[in-house]
């Protein structure tokens, strides 16, 4: 076997592990595991009810956005 | 028979139970909140929290206007991109997942509340609105309608310290765990090639992929260890970083040469693992730190921001730093005094309790003075300051905690103080076995290699590992029997702790009063008491109240309509035209009946028309099991001192009964604090147990501070040890406890002292090649780790 296959698998893995690596840092640093039990806790909250809520709470924010507007 | 409050889930007598149809409920505010959840459609509440019980709602004194304050914006209201108002709160009274998620529903049920965040962890919330739709002020009301309370709190605070540098060693080891992982299984291959024989060109990639992982692990995540090497060499100390960065560092040094020279065998698998052991040992060690932004947080709960100030007819608001002494201030229904004070318009009452824990409202009049930090329940009323807002009694106090906590003696730790010697021996070991195996004669490279094992063999993983994970061992067995350590250094200053201080009432006593003497009187009359006392909410009339019940459960209550409780006097009340009061001795001078007075106990006086009845005589009791656990702390060689504010003859009372070495009366928090300095002095290492505002002075000095869990919160957040049940039994445990894990810490010392005295001499002798130290290496530290389960087995297993 040619050194430049071991180089190039060994070159593409490491490659794909650091780009996850990076993705988890990213995750870190905003913040997104400070919350230890979110996860396990909100899931049990997690349900159509719940995905409808939030929708209607985005759509909430933008017209109390669309409100603050004042055009120049 | 006991039946549960439809909200709470607590469990009460059934006939105390408040009945709405179905429903039972055991207070007013569970039934208020019940019914708002029902009308507002989170009534699917009570399903997510099953059967879980909730606590009470606690009585609301507090005025929620002041969230409305300027000073309060500017302060901690921040406005973000988009025009949208944001604070960050902490939310008190969450029990779990379904507290979090009735409040995130109840607020964006709210017009103009934009986006509600509630960690699931440490309960504090990110809450973002509309300003002129909803108020601050209506937020928080509804925050506190459904049953929790929330005060602000600084997030720059919060961001930085602790915090911060968790996440700091959380992405160093994401990145030394990646590269270390990734590293051994190229090591793998490697160390197949070194027995079966490997091409040189495949040698060389290997290398330069070990190369390209070790790099970042060396310093990025290495970098703590040369920072602390750093400081080590300008403060002259040979610490742990130093033999680390250097062991590490070589070795790089050493296998990048060998990948260049082609030849030789390179150990970029040892720079990693060494790193990434001593770094676990010091992440343990982060994560169960303190945060020191929390408890500054909650101290400045208790101090408003402002206050209304009287000048002829005009009122107007002043910052609290700003008002002098002898300037009038406004206090209405609910708000909390800033500023000590004289009243001198006006009465009414005020809770107390976040000061001294003690439950029942005290009525001031004319005359009285105001302390500050209390909260007015009734009160509507002016008085005149006597002091400016530094020198009150609540800033003060906070400023002279925040100094005694700063005098605070640092009690060196065991492993600390071995690896500086232990350091400069292997560094001075490593040189002579490099000048030895050089002029011995051999050539350069070899004597190099050597000299680097020697130093990569020491590498105090196990010892990086011994303390952190004998005090995880040590906390989680405090978690379980109800005993919280803030910090796990505390454990090992407590195993060594010489003298205990404790508190009198809340910690010793229960807190409650009990009648211990009493008069035979007629059923008649104990009937006529018992609806007497059950109409007030006193500890001297709980006391009375108890007692007769002892006696006979079948007491009822009379139907009595002329009936009125005289603030901090008595009770009087009118029966077929017959006047019976019930109280002090002063509120029965007042009536003209004369008393003898005895300070030793709290007396009771009931009287029918001027002819008295009947004395009780009551006292706080010590604790069940006082005596017992008493005696075993003294039995592990620790004095007991108690140290009380009450009068003499009750404090010497109690120490005999239960047993206690030495007790001290009458002393102010400021004296509490001297004894500890002068223990301190005499080179005593002080544990101080105490539940109030009067100790927190002494608790802030004291090498370790425990509070019983119903103690009141400056007491519990300035402890480093938290009683839950407030019983003797836990504290007696938690001695047993970290002694345990100091035995337990020295063991796991001892250990790797062990292991390092096998291979060091092995690794001079040039016996072991960087290869089998790391192996090795990772033997002695789960050597450590097992050590400190089996403690944890055996504990376990006594229950």
């Amino acid at each position: 076997m040619d050194g430049w296959v071991i180089a190039m698998m060994l070159g593409a893995s490491l490659f794909l592990g650091a780009i996850a690596l990076f993705a988890f840092m990213w995750g870190i640093k905003n913040g997104q595991f400070d919350d230890e039990s979110k996860m396990m806790s909100a899931m049990m909250y997690d349900d159509e009810k719940e995905l409808n809520a939030r929708a209607d709470a985005d759509k909430k924010k933008e017209e109390l956005k669309k409100r603050n507007y004042k055009p120049e | 028979m006991q039946k549960q409050c439809s909200h709470c889930h607590l469990e009460f007598e059934e006939d105390v139970l408040i009945k709405d149809e179905e429903l039972l409920f055991c207070c007013k505010g569970c039934q208020g909140i019940y019914h708002l959840l029902k009308d507002s459609d989170l009534d699917s509440f009570y399903d997510k929290v099953g059967n879980k019980a909730l606590s009470a709602p606690k009585n609301q004194f507090e005025d929620s206007s002041n969230f409305d304050s300027n000073a309060f914006y500017d302060k901690f209201v921040k406005k973000d991109k988009d025009g949208f108002s944001e604070v960050a709160l902490v939310i008190e009274g969450i029990h779990c997942s379904a507290c979090v998620w009735l409040n995130e529903k109840a607020l964006y049920k709210m017009e103009g509340v934009v986006d509600v965040h509630i960690n699931y962890t440490n309960n504090k919330a990110f809450i973002t609105w509309a300003d002129d739709i909803v108020k601050l002020s209506q937020i928080i009301d509804m925050i506190r309608s459904i049953g929790y309370d929330a005060f602000p709190y600084d997030k720059a605070l919060q961001e930085s310290g602790v915090n911060s540098l968790r996440k700091e060693y959380y992405l160093k080891m994401a990145v030394a765990t990646f590269s270390s992982m990734n590293i051994m299984w190229i090591a793998v291959a490697q160390y197949a090639g070194y027995f079966s024989g490997i091409e040189q060109n495949i040698k060389n990639i290997l290398n330069v992929a070990e190369w390209v992982l070790a790099t970042p692990v060396l310093f990025y995540s290495g970098s703590i260890f040369f920072r602390g090497a750093y400081f080590g060499i300008k403060n002259k100390v040979v610490n742990m970083d130093i033999l680390v960065a250097t062991g590490a560092s070589l070795t790089y040094i050493y296998s990048i040469y060998i990948t260049f020279m082609e030849h030789g065998e390179a150990y970029f698998d040892s720079v990693s693992m060494i790193i990434t052991f001593v770094l676990l040992g010091k992440f343990l060690e982060v994560l169960s730190k303190k945060n020191a932004a929390d408890t500054l947080d909650i101290l400045s709960k208790h101090i408003p921001i402002e206050v209304n100030v009287v000048d002829g007819d005009d009122i107007f608001s002043k910052k609290v730093e700003d008002v002098e002494e002898g300037e009038v201030i406004s206090i209405k229904v609910g708000e909390r005094v800033a500023i000590d004070g004289v009243v001198v318009e006006g009465e009414g009452s005020f809770d107390e309790s976040s000061l001294t824990g003690e439950s029942t409202p005290i009525y001031k009049s004319l005359g009285k003075s105001l302390i500050s930090g209390t909260t007015s329940v009734d009160a509507i009323l002016k008085y005149k300051t006597t002091k400016d807002f530094s020198n009150s009694t609540i800033s003060n106090l906070i400023t002279l905690l925040e100094k005694s906590m700063k005098n605070r003696p640092k009690i060196e730790i065991l492993a600390n103080r071995l690896s500086e010697h232990f350091s400069s021996a292997i560094l001075i070991f490593s040189f002579l076995t490099f000048l030895v195996w050089f002029f011995w004669p051999h050539n350069f490279e070899t004597s190099f290699m050597v000299a680097i094992s020697v130093i990569v063999i020491a590498c105090p993983c196990a010892l990086a590992l011994a303390t952190p994970v004998a005090t995880l061992v040590g906390l989680s067995l405090g978690a379980k029997r109800g005993i919280l350590f803030k910090e796990a250094s505390n454990l090992e200053s407590m195993a060594k702790a010489t003298t205990l201080l404790l508190d009198k009432t809340g910690t010793i006593t229960n807190g409650n009063m009990e009648v211990i003497d009493s008069p035979s009187l007629s059923s008649g009359y104990k009937e006529i008491l018992f609806s007497m006392v059950s109409n007030s909410t006193h500890p001297v009339s709980n006391g009375i109240k108890n007692y007769l019940l002892n006696d006979n459960l079948n007491l009822q209550v009379l139907n009595i309509d002329n009936i009125k409780e005289v603030k901090a006097r008595g009770i009087e009340l009118e029966l077929d035209g017959v006047k019976y009061i019930g109280g002090s001795s002063v509120y029965m001078n007042e009536n003209g009946i004369k008393t003898s007075v005895d300070t030793h106990f709290t007396s009771f006086y009931f009287a029918k028309n001027d002819e008295l009845l009947a004395e009780f005589k009551l006292q706080d009791t010590p604790k069940k099991d006082a005596k017992l656990y008493i005696d075993k702390i003294k039995k592990l060689g620790i004095k007991t001192v108690m140290l009380s504010g009450d009068n003499s003859s009750v404090v010497e009372y109690i120490a005999d009964e239960v047993g206690i070495d030495e007790a001290y009366s009458n002393l102010t928090p400021q004296d509490k604090e001297e004894y500890v300095k002068k223990l301190q002095k005499n080179g005593e290492i002080v544990v101080m147990v105490g539940d109030g505002v009067n100790d927190i002075l002494a608790l802030g000095l004291s090498d370790i501070s425990i509070a019983m869990g119903s103690g009141s919160d400056i007491a519990i957040d300035v402890s480093d040890t938290i009683l839950l049940n407030d019983s003797l039994q836990a504290l007696y445990e938690s001695f047993k406890i970290s002694k345990t894990t100091f035995k337990l810490i020295k063991q796991n010392l001892a250990l790797s002292l062990l292991y390092n005295a096998i291979t060091i001499p092995l690794a001079m002798a040039g016996f072991i090649i960087p290869l089998i130290a790391a192996i090795s290496m990772s033997v002695s530290s789960l050597l450590v780790v097992a050590n400190s389960m089996r403690i944890r087995y055996t504990w376990n297993k006594k229950g």
